[in-house]
């Protein structure tokens, strides 16, 4: 046992060493999670920034009509926006009497009323008996604004017209209202970032740790063969197995590393970016380290799994290209449920806990919010264990084939096929 | 160094040897039919044959690279089917395809299999002396092995196939894609091996290459072994006097009549005793 542990960790160092001094390797795994996440993230509220500037700037023109029927102060309440060159700036047009045509028809027959004196109606607004009509085209953007800055202005002068006329009768606003419903969420705001948290981050665990050992497989596999090396690992004096489990381990310990650097990355640039998305709503975002911690065995079970299923695959190309292009859409079969994971009403159950990939994704979800579940848990990590056995038996079974180290060619759905219904050569 | 090598037991031994490949195209292939050999320590045995003659194969199945479809072999006493980890224990090996990891250095190259093969950190710093001296390996030990040159490289390979003092040499084509002095370099490391008493197989299709270093030779073609002998005893079987005419006369006794070929240098030559 120990001879086999030392020479596993031999092959483990050795192709760490091997790979870690490859540059594309290196500067996957190491540097651009390093640098990516800040420059990306400070790109993305640079982003949201200047779309929500954008937004503000944008002067939207709205139709009203028979506007010499309607109060001045209503028409105040909505066109006494911001000033000119301002935020959220709305301005009426007075599109006088129509009393035969239809709002919606008018707003079509009048979007380009405003040309060439004007820019076009995003909205026409009319008053009848029964309230007033805004009548939008919502697949246009300023079609939106229109409809949110219209509703929101009268909204506002419903409560002071409603504010004086309690005033006037001497009662509290509020006696005015039919049903008056006070909202209060007593959730503490960390809790709101903590469920933020525990809905995204098991799917970026999951990604990273896909993506962390994409290169490092198809390195030690494909590449290879690539390199000419494979023959010269089969020369090697202990048995196969031990060399594929080393080879394994090492691509297992590159995804690791990966989500570490990643997640490191993420959170540290993650916290200026929800801090810009989410101004104003005092939700805050701190990296659970310690609840991270008791997922990090869970992922360590899950990179195993991930390190043997794509080593395998990317074993039967014959060169790096094939291999990545094979494990594209093997790539999606774990980013896929990963993403099936957070959606909402998905909890983690005894039997969801057999299925891999979404198992780690939910138990990961639930050790976040500090759920204890250890029936499920240890299915979890039972299950796991299982499919990362599973994989490395596929691996070894398939790279410890002959034709790995002997055909030129890549390997087939037949052979692969008949390799798997035959005995492996992992004794050898 | 001389080795002791208190055995009668050949250093090599295959019988009934086959290898069949299932080609898709083709079906199955017998890349090596019934293939019996011998050769003893203090020995040097040529594998000579065209290319596709079935050489390599038979080589990596010695070396345990291949499992062979049927037959047995042995090599340096352990049984290449059911021990094949004690064969490479005991063997080194080297091909044109057994490259070297172009990101490690020479000196991890040969630390890493040095390790493998069980050694301790004290053997293993003394067999690094004993090969960095013999190859010449100092200049460039440190070196990362993808900035090395052919002959470098080659230098690296042949220590890291007898980092571990192995009795028995499997060489296959070894002087393949090298410049003069590089081959010259093998040629003359692969003599230093039989003085020292250890048995070296190897293949080629250089016939001045074989003639040199040669003490027996199997002439294989098309999966078969069609005579094994000593230089003079192939000549005289033939009647020719230069070794490509001798090649040229079992191939054609060969194409002429194949089942004669197949059982006749069983009786003739393989069964013989190895040279000593």
């Amino acid at each position: 046992m120990t001879q086999r542990l030392a020479a596993t960790l031999q092959v483990t160092g050795k192709e760490l060493r091997e790979t870690l001094r490859d540059r594309q390797t290196a500067f996957t795994t190491l540097v651009l999670p390093i640098c990516m996440y800040p420059v990306l993230f400070w790109i993305m509220a640079q982003g949201f920034l200047v779309l929500q500037g954008q937004k503000e700037r944008t002067e939207v023109h709205v139709g009203v009509v028979n506007q010499g029927l309607l109060e001045d102060d209503l028409l105040r309440a909505i066109d006494q926006g911001p000033e000119p060159g301002t935020a959220n700036r709305l301005v009426l047009v007075d599109l006088g009497f129509q009393e035969d045509v239809p709002p919606g028809d008018l707003l079509e027959a009048t979007s380009g009323v405003g040309e060439p004196q004007g820019p076009p109606l995003a909205g026409v607004l009319s008053f009848g008996p029964n309230g007033a009509h805004l009548h939008v085209n919502r697949s246009e953007p300023k079609g939106e604004l229109a409809e949110s800055r219209v509703t929101k202005r009268l909204a506002q002068h419903v409560g002071q017209l409603r504010e004086q006329a309690a005033e006037a009768g001497g009662h509290a606003a509020s006696a005015l209202e039919p049903l008056y419903l006070e909202r209060v969420d007593v959730g503490p705001e960390s809790d709101k970032g903590a469920l933020l948290l525990a809905t995204l981050l098991p799917m970026l665990l999951v990604t990273m740790c896909v993506m962390g050992a994409f290169f490092p497989a198809v390195d030690l596999s494909a590449g290879e063969r690539e390199r000419g090396t494979a023959e010269t690992t089969l020369l090697l004096p202990v048995p196969r197995l031990w060399v594929l489990q080393g080879k394994v381990l090492a691509v297992a310990s590159l995804a690791m590393i990966a989500t570490t650097f990643n997640l490191l990355a993420l959170g540290i640039s993650a916290e200026g970016l929800l801090a810009t998305i989410l101004q104003g709503s005092n939700i805050t975002i701190n990296l659970p380290w310690q609840e991270l911690l008791a997922v990090a065995p869970l992922a360590l079970l899950f990179a195993l799994f991930v390190a043997a299923t794509l080593t395998a695959t990317s074993g039967m190309a014959r060169n790096f290209k094939e291999a990545q292009a094979m494990l594209g859409p093997v790539q999606m079969v774990f980013i896929l449920p990963a993403i099936a994971g957070i959606m909402p009403g998905i909890d983690l159950t005894p039997g969801l806990a057999l299925v891999p990939v979404l198992n780690v994704t939910l138990a990961a979800k639930s050790m976040l919010l500090g759920k204890v579940l250890p029936l499920e848990y240890a299915l979890v990590a039972g299950s796991l264990l299982l499919s990362a056995w599973l994989a490395l038996k596929f691996a070894v079974r398939l790279l410890s084939r002959e034709a790995f180290a002997t055909t030129s060619a890549t390997i087939s759905w037949p052979q692969l096929f008949s390799f798997l219904r035959s005995d492996g050569d992992a004794s050898r | 160094m001389t080795l002791d090598t208190n055995t009668n037991a050949p250093a090599i031994h295959a019988e009934a040897l086959t290898k069949i490949f299932s080609d898709p195209e083709r079906g199955k292939v017998a890349a090596v039919q019934d293939l019996d050999l011998a050769c003893n320590y203090g020995e040097v045995m040529g594998l000579l044959g065209p290319n596709g003659a079935g050489k390599t194969t038979t080589l990596r199945m010695l070396s345990t690279i291949l499992a062979p479809t049927r037959g047995r072999g042995t090599v340096a006493g352990a049984d290449i089917t059911n021990d094949p980890i004690g064969v490479r224990k005991r063997i080194g090996f080297l091909s044109g395809t057994t490259g070297l990891y172009p990101r490690l250095t020479a000196e991890e190259v040969l630390q890493y299999f040095g390790r493998l093969h069980g050694m301790d950190e004290d053997t293993l710093g003394q067999r690094l002396e004993v090969v960095v001296k013999a190859f010449d390996l100092k200049d460039f030990l440190s070196g990362r092995c993808e900035s090395l040159s052919t002959g470098q490289k080659q230098r690296v390979s042949i220590a890291r196939a007898v980092i571990h003092d192995p009795r028995v040499l499997i060489l296959d084509e070894p002087t393949t894609g090298l410049d003069l002095l590089a081959a010259s370099d093998m040629i003359r490391f692969v003599e230093s091996r039989r003085e020292e008493g250890r048995c070296v197989l190897f293949s080629t299709h250089i016939l001045s290459e074989a003639e040199r270093l040669c003490d027996r030779i199997a002439i294989v073609h098309a999966g078969r072994v069609l005579a094994v002998g000593t230089q003079e005893e192939l000549r005289e079987d033939t009647g020719e006097k230069w070794l490509e005419d001798v090649f040229r006369a079992f191939v054609a006794r060969a194409d002429h009549s194949p089942e004669q070929a197949a059982d006749q240098p069983q009786a003739n030559i393989t069964g013989g005793e190895p040279h000593k």
